[in-house]
């Protein structure tokens, strides 16, 4: 396509008449200002009125709790993807000899970018960001958030697990009939098996 | 040694490493300095720490200057109050995994590095973007190069004494923001862009918000330019001041508008094309004079080339898929990951070993960022983490000049230069 180098004209830096006699730009630079005020303000008086966020905004990591239990298996990716190394987890097995459980799973707040890469490459779909951002802490190991501050129940977090659903790349894998309850994530009662 | 520099040490208390402080302040003393002179006779000359903590100048840039009354007779700029060894940082992280850590570079743009990085890597590894995800991230760097310089013109008019204008310039970056946030997740540090294509696809209504958007841009930057055009204050302050001349600009290694503004046509959307801009119609604006003056022109002219750029680029989204379709790669997607042991294998895979560029590739890929040319040079030994990476980042390059352009020019007109060049400090100290 044609692309063009353009050089500028010399006039356009000089100034006219009315440039150089210097104070109806004053006037001008004063109507301007006075025009902005009575523009409809766009500041949010931030404690009290808080944004409108949808559910792509990727707030605090946190675990999804289901039936009471944590869908985490421990297996310790999202660990190893997180570039600031905020995630430190222990893993412990269950009764049920098939499966795990994080008996410890530490997220540094101070630490995390919110980069949701944890999200990414969670193949249980275990830790998702929730659209938790205002939060403080009055010391350091205060930041240092334990599974007691991380679990939250899944109905809470449904709306950006449906983002999640709907934005899953579909465009791989096209030959295979998916079926929810093929899903390694749902949890399964291996009472009866 | 003259006897001024310990008259001054004496003065100070250096306690903060005092080895490069003392460099500092002897470098400042020596500089220009054929003859010896024992002493200031009339005790006119004066030393100014100007920064590092200093608003105008952009973040933590410490320029130290010697002054004779107003004029600026010597100065020397200090770097590395930002530094957090990026480079280093870059080696023991695998190439996805550093990808964060580039929109914490040039602040101002985060999508521009983000695509910058996986660029450079993808030429590395050899890997094939998908069209659409190509068209995806054009759009997304425009909007990072207007909302980048949007910050700058909201600054350096603040620099001149305009503060109001600091204020209008913002608010559409917040609404540039809140698009950013729709389209990525977050509103500043994106994250957005992944090694063989992007995260998420551009919905249909996002696509309508930037048009919204930008018609209303368009409204808000004609009334930007008609306070600024023909305005004897803002004139007086940026014309003839801080020439760089064509020969110092590609000796010192001027990049992006400064270069431009000093006559030299060199852009590599143009001469080098990366993503789609071989498929777009867009012009480039240069300068002879060199000056602030003309460098605010550029920029001024940039905003509009990226709006038309955008005008041409929303028209229509060719369709098609956003992600490299190679587990070799890139990521699964995550229906894979859920419902089959192949998807799950690779899906660990890639995020231990990551993408494995053959042992000993070398390359050198740069993108028109919206400071100048920001390149990465990656060398690789065949793992998933680079064995060097070199960052080129335009800050630091353009900074180069500031010492020159400061000696000679009056101390008011400093904050006017370090705008004009527009540094960010968080790239140049990397």
């Amino acid at each position: 396509m044609a692309s063009n180098i353009i050089k500028g004209d010399k006039s356009e830096r000089e100034l006219t008449f009315m440039g150089k006699l210097y104070f109806p730009e004053i006037f001008k630079g004063m109507a301007f200002s006075i025009k902005h005020i009575f523009r409809p303000t766009v500041t949010l008086q931030y404690p009290e009125e808080k944004p409108d966020l949808g559910p792509e905004f990727r707030g605090r990591p946190v675990l999804v709790k289901e039936k009471d239990q944590e869908r985490c298996v421990a297996c310790g990716l999202c660990a190893r993807a997180c570039p600031p190394l905020a995630i430190s987890m222990q893993a412990n097995e269950t009764a049920d000899p098939k499966e795990r459980f994080p008996e410890v799973f530490e997220i540094d707040m101070l630490r995390c970018i919110y980069c949701g890469f944890c999200e990414e490459v969670c193949p249980e779909e275990a830790i998702v960001m929730s659209p938790d951002y205002d939060f403080n802490f009055v010391d350091r190991k205060d930041a240092v958030y334990g599974k007691d501050r991380l679990l939250i129940d899944k109905n809470q977090l449904q709306p950006r697990l449906n983002f999640l659903a709907e934005k899953r790349n579909k465009q791989f894998g096209k030959n295979i009939n998916f079926k929810e309850d093929n899903n390694g994530h749902i949890l399964r009662d291996r009472t009866n098996d | 040694m003259s006897n001024k520099v310990y008259a001054f040490r004496d003065k100070v208390n250096l306690t903060f490493f005092p080895k490069h402080q003392d460099a500092i302040y002897r470098r400042l003393e020596d500089k220009h300095t054929s003859v010896e002179v024992d002493e200031d006779p009339l005790g006119t000359l004066m030393t100014i720490n100007l920064g590092p903590q200093h608003p105008a100048t952009h973040g933590v840039l410490r320029c130290v200057i010697q002054v004779n009354g107003e004029l600026i007779l010597k100065s020397v700029v200090d770097v590395g109050y930002l530094h957090r060894g990026v480079e280093k940082l870059a080696e023991n992280k695998t190439y996805q995994e550093f990808m964060p850590y580039t929109d914490r570079m040039d602040y101002l743009a985060p999508y521009s590095n983000n695509v910058a990085w996986c660029l450079a890597v993808e030429k590395l590894a050899g890997v094939e973007v998908p069209y659409r995800a190509q068209w995806i991230r054009t759009i997304a760097c425009e909007m990072a190069r207007i909302s980048a310089h949007l910050l700058w013109l909201g600054t350096m008019v603040m620099d001149a004494g305009a503060i109001s204008m600091f204020l209008w310039t913002f608010r559409e970056r917040e609404n540039l923001y809140d698009l950013f946030d729709k389209m990525a997740g977050v509103r500043f540090t994106v994250s957005h862009c992944r090694i063989g294509g992007i995260q998420y696809d551009l919905s249909d209504d996002i696509r309508k918000g930037i048009i919204n958007w930008k018609e209303n841009f368009k409204k808000e930057f004609k009334s930007w330019k008609k306070l600024l055009t023909n305005n004897g204050i803002w004139y007086r302050r940026n014309i003839g001041i801080g020439v760089v001349s064509k020969e110092d600009a590609i000796a010192m290694g001027f990049t992006g508008p400064s270069l431009r503004a000093s006559g030299v046509p060199h852009d590599i959307r143009l001469f080098e094309p990366y993503l789609v801009y071989d498929k777009l119609d867009f012009d480039i604006p240069v300068r002879d004079e060199g000056d602030c003056f003309a460098r605010f022109q550029i920029r001024m002219e940039e905003i509009a080339q990226s709006i038309r750029l955008l005008d041409q680029l929303l028209e229509s989204i060719p369709s098609g898929d956003i992600r490299a379709d190679n587990a070799k790669h890139t990521y699964p997607s995550k229906n894979e990951v859920y419902y089959s042991m192949e998807g799950m294998i690779h899906d660990f895979m890639m995020t231990d070993m990551g993408v494995c560029p053959p042992k000993g590739a070398e390359i050198y890929s740069a993108i028109e960022g919206p400071k100048g040319e920001l390149g990465f040079h990656l060398i690789s030994d065949g793992t998933g983490s680079p064995w060097r990476c070199k960052i080129k980042s335009p800050s630091f390059s353009n900074l180069q000049m500031l010492e020159k352009m400061l000696e000679g020019s009056m101390i008011a007109d400093t904050v006017v230069l370090i705008g004009s060049i527009d540094p960010v400090m968080g790239e140049a100290d990397k």
